[in-house]
């Protein structure tokens, strides 16, 4: 029985053993004509006996076959399923929600703001008045023919005189929209007009500025800003917070590293470099040798700043940065050209998570 | 800022290689952008920021070298005392314009005209200034290593041999150095004989009073021009110069004085003149330093770590400023000229931290003393209607917010397009006053790179002459079904496009109607509106064949499209709470009613006679079954009805079931002519 793999195998073993004709069994039936009554009863008992037992064994092993048999209607279970269709998210917006994600669990709340912006909110109230130099280092998209704002929307109640003097002028004398806002920053400002310190925000949005379409720049391109005010803030605060930050996007262990640098709206200024995610800092191409990959720019929102939305610069200090979605997204990634990201190819939308 | 590192050494006591240099830089403030070996010398690279023209020279980036290192700068660095100006007036100096112009120092030299020294000129060559002549090169010199601008004029083409600093006259003319002739106006600063304008101040100097070969006697220009007077006519020009870059972030209003000492030294040892008589210095208000009372403990209070008071005095002597203690825990710094961009005590704070070294900066968090605010209300809701636009198999698209103005066209709704006054081009020339062209255009790009099922969503701003708006723009083109070995793909239609809307809206807890609509980018009858409370809030529908053709979509694409306002489908949007109901107690009946109506009449009309004429028990009506064709009489319809009854107070009777089902049957024989089948 141990033989018998198939069907055949065990129609021939049947055959061979109980069959009618020319089996075993039969062959020993027609034997026992020619003995003695006696024994024929005996012999006729061993006989059945033998039948059974072999009937029983193939049905023991015709089960056994059968339960190893693929039923006639079996489906083919290696052909492909009925999959509904889910879409793919765009990596920018991946990468929006990791960071505000990151941002909520450290306690800030996530804000989003107008893109089309007056001169005020943009440039002047960040300590760069008309004809700042600094206002070259973004080149500005205006528009043909401004827009003028919207009813004022409502705010907390104003608190303290130059507040109110403030609130009121806005109110009598919207600005006109004249431009395409450069930088989230100018979210910084209408927050803390509104609002009394302490302040902990980020603010997330597309920016323009009037850069040509290369590997690297896109003139409209993502921000992420972030704002914490209060009395005591400290630069060593900031260093923690984007070093928790740079670690969950990029991995645990990823080290900053802070440059000083320059920019109007925050005093001390520094450019955040992460250590090379390809190389972890022992220098290749894609950090030119140097270990580390500029990620944002950063610092202490300057005095002038406070000065114009009616904060005390002696009593409250505060930390500020603003990071491209984008640069993240290529580094993380090794996504090499920028452009991919608007041009919404499903090839490349398909390489991302849902 | 290209600075040879032999140029570098005669100011600081810097034995460091240049690599060591550069890398230790990068992290004090001035990032090394290129390192290149010329000759025996090594020339870096520095990315000076905006804010420190000082460092726009070889002896600021000097300085912060030595202060980095903690070395002493070496003696003829541009701490120097200032030198004394002679007496003796060789040339008349009078400043018309004292606002735009605070100082200027001119001096005579008798001169031969020639090449300079190759030492000069290689040092030039490698911060990138091409030699010209002795004189012109002695003045580049001076302005690399003190980052003075100077000028030198040909003293004999200059009228009344006298210098007048005034403003252009009306439309007054000068051929410029580069030997374009400009038409000055009247708020521009210029350097004039006393006839005319020979130089535009701290801008670039004129053709007719150029140094040439034939030149015998000069003036040495050395002046201090205001900072927005320089920028202003310098953008106007169209001209920017090694002058105008330094003048216009702030000069030191110091160094005039000393850069001319420098320039007629250099004339004497390179043997190319000498000078005649003293040197003017027109000078009417002299700079007055400023003083900031520092608080020590400011600095730990805002960098968060603690820098030793040595240190914090170390750092701040050694690049320039005066440090002087006062009273109670305070200390007086005395600002360098040169230091324009030092106003306030977070500006010295910067200088200790950049100098202490951010790299001790600890690893803090902010204390949280009150619960955050409310985030933005739209990201919830944004979130909400992208999860549900990826659950129906849209995938996330992100699209530039300027679109081409024919692109714009169809969409604009009767509005002026919200235009960009200086597009980079005219692909992006206009701001989108609906996300469909962009999609429309993706979905195009995917249809030529061999995509035939492409469905895609975005969610962003729209703009018109009111502002802004968010949307949710959906477009769908190819199988409305997942391709399937077994078969039954069809293609999307109307139905699958109107599917997705009502699942927005129902996510977005808005019950809109339909109607149909007449919009420019969509075929009649194949397109509809969302009316909530009165108001559209979107459309949705088949692009017309022409828009497709324009966007470059292949002939015979059937590209169905959707746009919502997301904004004024919230406004609209139910506020009441949710609130859970027990579930029904006692079961359901199901009736089916089939009718023969108009085929012109809408299946909402029928189910608005239908709900008038039902119970309250009438929980549910659903469409089943529509059919046209064998068995139904030429312009008439069959539709199939299947109505819920329900009570949650008792089990509803067969006879009050039936009787419901009569009266409404009765309904619609009376008021839309239907036939019971």
């Amino acid at each position: 029985m141990a033989d018998v793999r198939t069907d055949a195998d065990l129609r021939a073993v049947r055959t061979r053993w109980v069959g009618r004709k020319g089996s075993w069994v039969a062959a020993f039936m027609e034997s026992m004509a020619t003995a003695t009554p006696d024994l024929k009863k005996s012999l006729g008992r061993g006989a059945n006996e033998l039948k059974k037992e072999v009937e029983a064994a193939i049905a023991e092993r015709e089960l056994a076959l059968a339960a190893t048999r693929r039923p006639a209607n079996a489906v083919d279970i290696t052909l492909p399923g009925r999959a509904p269709t889910l879409g793919y998210r765009h990596p920018l917006s991946l990468i929006r929600d990791e960071v505000i994600e990151i941002f909520t669990r450290l306690g800030y709340q996530v804000l989003e703001g107008p893109e089309v912006e007056d001169d005020y909110h943009n440039f002047e109230a960040l300590n760069m008045p008309e004809e700042h130099p600094a206002r070259d280092m973004q080149d500005t998209l205006y528009l043909a023919t401004p827009l003028m704002p919207p009813g004022n929307p409502e705010g907390s109640p104003p608190q303290g005189e130059s507040r109110i003097a403030r609130e009121v002028a806005h109110r009598l004398n919207p600005q006109p929209l004249t431009l395409l806002r450069t930088h989230t920053s100018a979210m910084q400002i209408r927050h803390m007009e509104k609002h009394d310190p302490p302040v902990r925000l980020v603010a997330i949005g597309p920016v323009y500025r009037k850069d040509n379409l290369d590997l690297t720049h896109t003139p409209m391109f993502h921000q992420v800003e972030g704002l914490v005010v209060g009395a005591g803030i400290t630069l060593a605060d900031l260093k923690g917070t984007l070093g928790a930050m740079a670690e969950a996007l990029f991995g645990a262990g990823t080290a900053v590293r802070f440059r000083p640098s320059f920019f109007p709206y925050t005093e001390p200024s520094a450019e955040v470099d992460i250590q090379c995610i390809k190389c972890k800092g022992a220098g290749c191409s894609m950090c030119k040798r140097t270990g580390w990959i500029e990620i944002l720019g950063s610092g202490m929102v300057h005095p002038a700043v406070f000065e114009a939305v009616g904060y005390d610069p002696d009593a409250v200090t505060g930390f500020a940065f603003g990071m491209g979605v984008e640069r993240v997204a290529l580094l993380k990634w090794g996504v090499e050209d920028i452009r991919l990201f608007y041009e919404n190819d499903l090839r490349f939308l398909e390489q991302f998570g849902r | 800022m290209k600075v040879p590192l032999s140029w570098i050494r005669e100011f600081a006591d810097v034995p460091e290689s240049a690599e060591e240099i550069g890398t230790l830089m990068s992290v004090r403030g001035l990032a090394l952008e290129g390192l290149e070996r010329h000759g025996d010398d090594t020339v870096l690279d520095f990315d000076v920021t905006a804010n420190r023209p000082d460092c726009l020279s070889i002896a600021g980036i000097a300085r912060e070298i030595a202060t980095a290192y903690g070395r002493p700068m070496k003696d003829q660095g541009g701490t120097a005392p200032e030198p004394r100006a002679d007496t003796t007036v060789s040339i008349p100096v009078t400043i018309d314009a004292p606002d735009l112009c605070r100082r200027y120092a001119g001096a005579v030299a008798d001169v031969t005209v020639g090449s300079s020294p190759d030492w000069m000129q290689a040092r030039l060559t490698a911060c990138g200034v091409r030699p010209v002549s002795n004189i012109v090169d002695i003045t580049n010199y001076v302005l690399l290593e003190l980052g003075q601008p100077m000028h030198a004029f040909d003293l004999d083409t200059l009228a009344g041999h006298a210098i007048t600093v005034r403003r252009a006259r009306g439309a007054e003319r000068l051929k410029t150095l580069d030997g374009k002739t400009r038409t000055l106006t009247g708020d521009m600063l210029v350097i004039a004989d006393a006839e005319r304008a020979q130089a535009i101040g701290g801008v670039m100097g004129g053709a007719d009073s150029e140094v040439t070969a034939a030149t015998r006697r000069i003036v040495f220009e050395a002046a201090w021009f205001l900072p927005a007077s320089v920028r202003i006519t310098s953008k106007a020009l169209g001209l920017r110069t090694e002058a105008s870059v330094r003048f216009e972030r702030g000069a030191d209003l110091t160094a005039p004085v000393r850069a001319m000492a420098r320039a007629c030294g250099l004339l004497e040892q390179i043997g190319a003149g000498t000078r005649a008589g003293g040197v003017t210095d027109t000078y009417p208000i002299t700079h007055e330093p400023r003083r900031i009372s520092l608080d020590q403990r400011r600095i730990d209070g805002l960098l968060g770590m603690e820098v030793p008071d040595a240190e914090v005095a170390r750092i701040l002597t050694s690049l320039g400023f005066d440090v002087a203690p006062a009273q109670s825990g305070r200390w007086m710094v005395t600002v360098p000229a040169w230091r324009v961009d030092i106003r306030r005590p977070v500006d010295l704070i910067e200088e200790v931290g950049r100098h202490h070294g951010f790299e001790h900066l600890p690893a803090t968090f902010p204390g949280v003393q009150q619960a955050p605010g409310p985030s933005d209300p739209r990201l919830a809701r944004d979130r909400r209607a992208r999860t549900a636009a990826l659950g129906m198999g849209f995938s996330e698209a992100i699209t530039f917010a300027f679109i081409e103005a024919a692109a714009a066209e169809p969409f604009l709704g009767g509005h002026p397009p919200v235009a960009l006054a200086n597009p980079l081009s005219e692909k992006f020339a206009v701001m989108r006053p609906s996300l469909l062209p962009g999609l429309i255009d993706a979905v195009s790009h995917n249809r030529r790179h061999g995509r035939r099922d492409v469905r895609l969503f975005e969610i962003g701003t729209r703009f018109d002459p009111a502002g802004e708006s968010r949307g949710l723009g959906l477009a769908w083109t190819g199988l409305a079904t997942a391709e399937h070995w077994s078969g039954g793909q069809r293609d999307v239609d109307f139905s699958d496009i109107k599917g997705v809307v009502e699942q927005i809206s129902a996510v977005a807890k808005a019950s809109p109607s339909y109607v149909e609509a007449d919009t420019p980018y969509l075929v009649r009858g194949r397109s509809a509106a969302l009316i909530v409370d009165g108001r559209p809030v979107g459309t949705f529908g088949l692009v017309d064949a022409a828009v497709a053709e324009r966007r470059d979509l292949p002939a015979g694409d059937q590209v169905y499209v959707a746009e919502i306002d997301l904004d004024a489908l919230a406004a609209s949007a139910t506020g009441a709470p949710m609130r859970a109901t027990t579930l029904p107690k006692y079961p359901s009946v199901v009736r089916d009613v089939s009718i023969l109506v108009d085929d012109a009449l809408s299946a909402e009309t029928v189910r608005g006679t239908i709900q008038s004429a039902a119970p309250s028990t009438l929980i549910l009506i659903r469409e089943f079954d529509r059919y046209e064709g064998k068995g139904v009489p030429d312009g008439k319809v069959s539709l199939s009805f299947r109505l819920t009854f329900q009570s949650p107070e008792r089990t509803l009777t067969d006879d009050e079931v039936q009787t419901a089902t009569n009266h409404i049957v009765d309904a619609l024989t009376r008021h839309v002519n239907a036939i019971q089948r």
